[in-house]
């Protein structure tokens, strides 16, 4: 029965938001701490019901500076946890993102985006974060962060979101939108025995010398990609740890030299293990004369004018990505040398666009559909697009 | 405080003092080198700062607990902001966080919640607790979370620079208020009373004694306890007011005696009085001329901890009628033959089941009859009273737009949303309406098939107003044939409230006739 406990095996007709917290709970969250905010709410509430199920806490907070502070803390507590949120939300979480990172700290961060800038369009759709999700949070990191097309798909990557936080003792962000947290599809719930779940590299009580024991260990045989075991508080390892520059120890070191030691290892952790983060589904690439990069709701709804563009006898290859960072460069830098132009549909005025053009680096054309938020894409345009690129494709 | 507080602290009162044990003489260990982190000494704090009284205190009510209370000090936790007094977990050596500008309280909230077995404390300054985190206190003392928050207080941003903060007396100086503090500053234990805490005290530095016996009722309380321990900061603050005024800038341990005599001068010991009248008193040149010490506040309320777990019974209910739903679901045949692409607008008002009804469509076709469906709903302000909206997408085959292109399918329970949808139907698209809440216009659509029934009607006569949607769906499926019955039947039963399902399947079952005759007329 106690395994039974809580479980919800089967097919659901579900709202995105909702599996995205069944996902969670599958996973193994057992903490959820957010704030109101539309149109991320459905999942606080499908957790509030959910996590007492499964004998996990859910706490409503004060803001979204404390919701993410708090998923900090529970995660030193050992326990997996989780916030979600969008826009104006995601902007007050970036400060505590970004401890999170400097700490290792594994957790997951939705942001179910909405059109902005400031309050924006609370109701409507908007991928206008996802340059936010690469930089917003002050100095040099590397994230990570997912994007689903679907209620199924969010269910799926949340649980993805956690296996990669774990591993990489990082934390992890899904980049979904209103359009999918707010669409109700068939959800399949399977049995956990079914799921890969992850958890972190972690020390016990008595597995170390208190002594010998360093909370940021350097890879014993010099993998950059090595991820240090984590120690939860109450160990009896005493760790420390902090926001401020440090050393292996957790020791404030505040120079040159540990700045440099400290930031390239938390980015070497995620670029050294590039194949395994970067998850993209790609179709009729070979030969394309041009490729569709896109992502979430924006690279689903693509899928109509492509199969019209094929049909009009265009060579259309698709590349969806679905970790949007890190950046798959060498895919795209390697594509620009043999397709004759990109086209990137995204619901925002070209953030991933600059990123493929960046890539591309001349050696393709690059066109974007854009638009701010408030609807998703019209596919009219997508085709439009498509039309002009292969056009200019084949007049080169 | 109550009579039972009161004997407690009387009975800490007498129990002695600990003093250092002659090995630890021998030997030339401070008593206290096990909780510090000696490599990380010298620590970063001026001469004469009340920081390392109040880390000594902090430490022997700890040290106290361990010894008489048999705390396992493995499961500790100290949590500090940013600021002079944030520096203090960093040299602890406990389980040791050092966060944020104000963020200590959330991140401890983090802590304590996940694992409820830490005795998890926050120490951190006036400006981190009371400034930039004061959010964060109030609700944390609002929940009585099961942590203590020691937030020192040396009446100004000591780490920048001496700047005015929220703790400043009225009229005392600061790099940012030479003129004067023209701001009112926090009375921090009647803010933390006020906002809910259970404990509730504050001392100087000077009452070292009283402190460590408040510290040490502080930490064993089950509640959110909150000690303010009033300290000088030689540096800044005493640089700029009367308390350490025209003293050798240079000589920072000279200063901070002379605070420590000042607060000897001003310092009250007004033990269990209302936390409102444990005053910081000033002049008019911002001297500081009383300052009430004492504990004000001491009651036994059940913490958050207990608040949360006495739900869980009552959640476990919820789970059990859940999945009690999922396991008696029927399997049904997959729909015969191939659906194309679908689109169906739902309209009406709020309060007439538009959602529900758009739900159940997509719920029969996708879980019952193996269809791919897709329902979203029109959010923001049309969506609040006006004509509520809701779309659901079928198809055999892969839904790639989910959005409407060209509704072949509409069904209609009000004038208003009649008006706002009906031109979208596609050209020979079927639209179905509530007959006696829609009152077709002359010019009405001839291009389309329109068919209606009184489904409010049929609904009240049944005996649940609330059931006209119903009715829609039963005539719905009989016009239409998109999904088949049983599967609108069984995401019915599955969709309403339970004392609803069999007068709800009636009323489907009025409208599914009235549809086939229709139909056949
Ligand atoms: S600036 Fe003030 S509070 Fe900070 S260490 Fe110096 S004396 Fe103490």
């Amino acid at each position: 029965m106690s395994k039974e406990k809580g479980r919800l095996t089967g097919e659901h007709f579900m709202l995105g938001d909702h599996a995205c917290a069944e996902g969670a709970i599958l996973a193994g969250c057992r903490f959820f701490a957010g704030y109101p905010i539309t149109p991320a709410t459905e999942i606080a509430e499908r957790m509030s019901v959910r996590l007492p199920q499964v004998d996990g806490k859910y706490v409503q907070m004060e803001d979204e500076l404390a919701s993410m502070n708090a998923i900090l803390g529970a995660s030193w507590a050992g326990v997996k946890s989780m916030t979600a949120t969008s826009g104006p939300g995601f902007s007050l979480m970036m400060e505590n993102l970004g401890l999170g990172i400097m700490l290792e700290t594994p957790c997951v961060l939705v942001n179910v985006q909405r059109g902005g800038p400031s309050t924006g369009l609370p109701t409507l759709v908007g991928q206008q974060d996802m340059m936010q999700a690469k930089w917003g949070s002050h100095g040099d990191y590397e994230i990570i962060a997912l994007s689903p097309g679907s209620p199924q798909e969010l269910f799926d990557l949340t649980i993805r979101a956690f296996n990669l936080s774990e591993k990489y003792r990082t934390p992890v962000l899904v980049m979904t939108d209103a359009e999918v947290g707010h669409m109700t599809e068939k959800v399949v719930i399977p049995p956990p025995e079914e799921i890969e779940i992850l958890n972190r590299p972690q020390i016990y009580k008595g597995d170390v010398e208190p002594d010998h024991f360093r909370i940021y260990r350097e890879s014993p045989d010099g993998d950059p990609g090595y991820v240090s075991p984590m120690v939860k508080a109450g160990e009896g390892y005493r760790i420390h740890v902090t926001g401020l520059t440090h050393d292996e120890r957790g020791y404030p070191a505040m120079n040159a030299e540990a700045n440099e030691w400290n930031v390239s290892r938390l980015m070497e952790k995620i670029t050294a293990n590039l194949d395994d983060i970067i998850e993209l589904e790609t179709d009729k690439l070979r030969n394309a004369e041009v490729v569709v990069v896109s992502y979430g709701i924006s690279a689903r709804t693509s899928l109509w004018p492509i199969e019209q563009a094929r049909k009009e006898g265009i060579k259309v290859g698709y590349l969806r990505l679905i970790t949007v960072w890190p950046f798959p460069e060498d895919t795209i830098s390697k594509l620009a040398t043999k397709v004759g132009a990109f086209v990137v549909p995204e619901i925002n005025m070209g953030q991933i666009t600059r990123e493929v053009e960046r890539c591309a680096a001349g050696n393709a054309q690059v066109f974007g559909v854009h638009k701010p938020g408030g609807d998703i894409l019209d596919p009219g345009d997508v085709l439009d697009t498509i039309r002009k690129a292969a056009a200019v494709t084949q007049k080169n | 405080m109550s009579a039972e507080a009161m004997e407690r602290s009387e009975r800490l009162r007498i129990m002695n003092y600990d003093t250092p044990a002659e090995s630890d003489w021998e030997t030339g260990l401070h008593p206290m080198d096990d909780l510090l982190r000696g490599e990380r000494l010298p620590h970063i704090w001026c001469q004469g700062c009340g920081l390392g009284t109040a880390l000594t205190s902090f430490i022997s009510s700890l040290k106290w607990l361990e010894k008489n209370q048999g705390w396992d000090l493995d499961k500790v936790a100290v949590v500090s902001g940013i600021g002079c007094t944030g520096r203090i977990a960093g040299y602890l050596r406990l389980d040791s966080f050092h966060t944020t500008h104000g963020r200590a309280i959330p991140f401890a909230t983090g802590l304590k919640i996940a694992n409820p077995e830490l005795k998890v404390i926050v120490i951190s300054g006036d400006g981190d607790i009371a400034g930039i985190g004061g959010n964060h206190l109030i609700h944390a003392a609002r929940r009585n979370l099961g942590i203590t928050v020691i937030c020192v207080n040396n009446f100004n941003y000591g780490m920048t620079g001496g700047q005015v903060g929220p703790t400043t007396p009225h009229e005392a100086r600061a790099v940012t208020a030479q003129y004067g503090n023209y701001e009112f500053p926090f009375n921090l234990p009647y803010l933390a009373a006020a906002s809910g805490a259970s404990f509730v005290a504050r001392w100087t530095v000077l009452h070292a004694r009283q402190l460590d016996w408040t510290l040490r009722k502080a930490l064993i309380h089950s509640g959110f306890s909150f000690v303010e321990i009033i300290a000088p900061c030689s540096t800044a603050y005493a640089r700029w007011n009367p308390e350490g005024k025209g003293l050798d800038p240079e000589n920072l341990r000279r200063r901070g005696l002379e605070v420590m005599k000042h607060y000897q001068k001003v310092g009250k010991t007004e033990q269990g009085i209302h936390p409102k009248d444990a005053h910081v008193k000033v002049n008019s040149s911002g001297e500081v001329i009383e300052i009430v010490e004492g504990e004000f506040l001491d009651e036994t309320r059940p913490d958050f901890k207990e608040a949360i777990d006495q739900r869980a019974t009552t959640a476990e209910k919820f789970w059990l009628s859940e999945k009690n739903a999922l396991d008696k679901r029927k399997k049904l045949p997959p729909k015969k033959g191939k659906v194309p692409r679908t689109e169906i607008q739902l309209g009406g008002f709020g309060g007439q089941g538009i959602m529900s009804a758009a739900k159940i469509i997509g719920m029969a076709a996708s879980i019952y009859n193996n269809l791919e469906a897709c329902f979203t709903q029109s959010y923001g302000p049309e969506a609040r009273g006006g004509a509520a909206g809701s779309q659901v997408v079928i198809s055999s085959t892969p839904i790639h737009h989910p959005h409407l292109t060209q509704p072949t399918s509409m069904i209609m329970m009000s004038q208003g949303a009649y008006e706002k949808y009906v031109a979208d139907l596609s050209p020979g698209g079927v639209l179905l309406i509530d007959d006696e809440l829609v009152d077709l216009p002359a010019e009405h659509r001839e291009d389309i098939k329109t068919f209606g029934i009184p489904a409010t009607k049929i609904a009240q006569d049944a005996g649940n107003n609330r059931a006209a949607n119903t009715a829609m769906l039963g005539f719905w499926t009989a016009v239409e044939g998109i999904v088949d019955k049983e599967a609108m039947q069984e995401s019915i039963a599955e969709s309403v409230p339970p004392k609803t399902v069999s007068i709800n399947l009636d009323v489907f079952e009025s409208g599914y006739k009235r549809g086939l005759d229709l139909v056949k007329k």
